[in-house]
């Protein structure tokens, strides 16, 4: 990872700008489902132990071309993103098919309310961090 | 971690989650749009008239979002099928000042001092 930033401090022009943007393991993520106004969360989804052991990698190596005067932090921030899914199913199908999640969520209702949400939206609320570095001269 | 919203006497459970298989790359529509995930970055300033490389482009859903402001757009993926939907994709969308090619990160193909920005998104 400290190879390819080493790669990309090469290839940008000196004051050139590295922005660094991936989903944030350090918060869960919700389950939510899209009501006439606004959304109800009922369950929320945890990042597996080796995502958050990526992301801490990625970090660590940021932090080595930082302090080795390659970069230079400028600014950083998060904010979230709602995926939607079709219905439920498909909801399931996304968290079932990635590695990134483990949590279980559940939604518990009773049968005449799920019946009538059936064709509800469900959506997946999760955080995405980012970071602005400069390249520095060298 | 639950709502119960009504009383109940007959509960029924939908599970989500479980641990399952990989997909990589599940789909880049399922990402926030570029125009959008720019804004938040600091908005369009960032590219406009900017060389551009877009480094783990995917099927080019970014630099393709960024080209008309750019200057120019690179992108570059290790899978080479990705880059072939990148090259549809930009056949496409009619952008011309946007090149794909199949690399790696540790050695990028381009000279020194050659692009204003590097984009990784959702690839370190």
């Amino acid at each position: 990872m400290v190879d390819a930033l080493g790669e990309v401090h090469r290839v940008l022009a000196p004051g050139g700008i590295l922005v660094d943007a991936r989903p944030d393991s350090r918060v869960p993520a919700y389950a939510e489902r899209r009501k006439p106004r606004g959304f109800q969360r009922f369950g929320l989804v945890r990042t597996s132990r080796l995502e958050v052991a990526n992301d801490r990698a990625s970090d660590l190596a940021i932090a080595r071309v930082v302090r080795d005067g390659l970069f230079k932090r400028m600014r950083r921030g998060r904010f979230w993103q709602r995926v939607p899914f079709s219905d439920l199913a498909a909801l399931r199908k996304y968290l079932s098919e990635h590695l990134r999640f483990v949590h279980r969520a559940e939604w518990v209702v009773d049968g005449a309310t799920r019946k009538r949400h059936a064709s509800d939206q469900f959506v997946l609320r999760r955080a995405v961090r980012y970071e602005l570095l400069e390249a520095l001269r060298q | 971690m639950f709502n119960l919203q009504v009383p109940m006497r007959s509960v029924a459970k939908d599970s989500i989650g479980e641990f399952g298989k990989h997909v990589p790359s599940a789909s880049s529509a399922l990402r926030p749009p570029p125009r959008a995930e720019l804004k938040e970055w600091g908005g369009t300033r960032l590219v406009r008239r900017k060389r551009v490389l877009d480094l783990g482009c995917g099927d080019g859903r970014l630099a393709l979002g960024v080209a008309s402001l750019a200057k120019r757009v690179d992108g570059i993926d290790p899978d080479p099928e990705a880059i072939g939907a990148a090259k549809r994709n930009a056949r496409k969308a009619g952008a011309r000042n946007v090149r794909f090619a199949t690399g790696a990160a540790q050695h990028l193909p381009y000279p020194d001092a050659t692009f204003d920005l590097v984009i990784l998104s959702w690839t370190l």
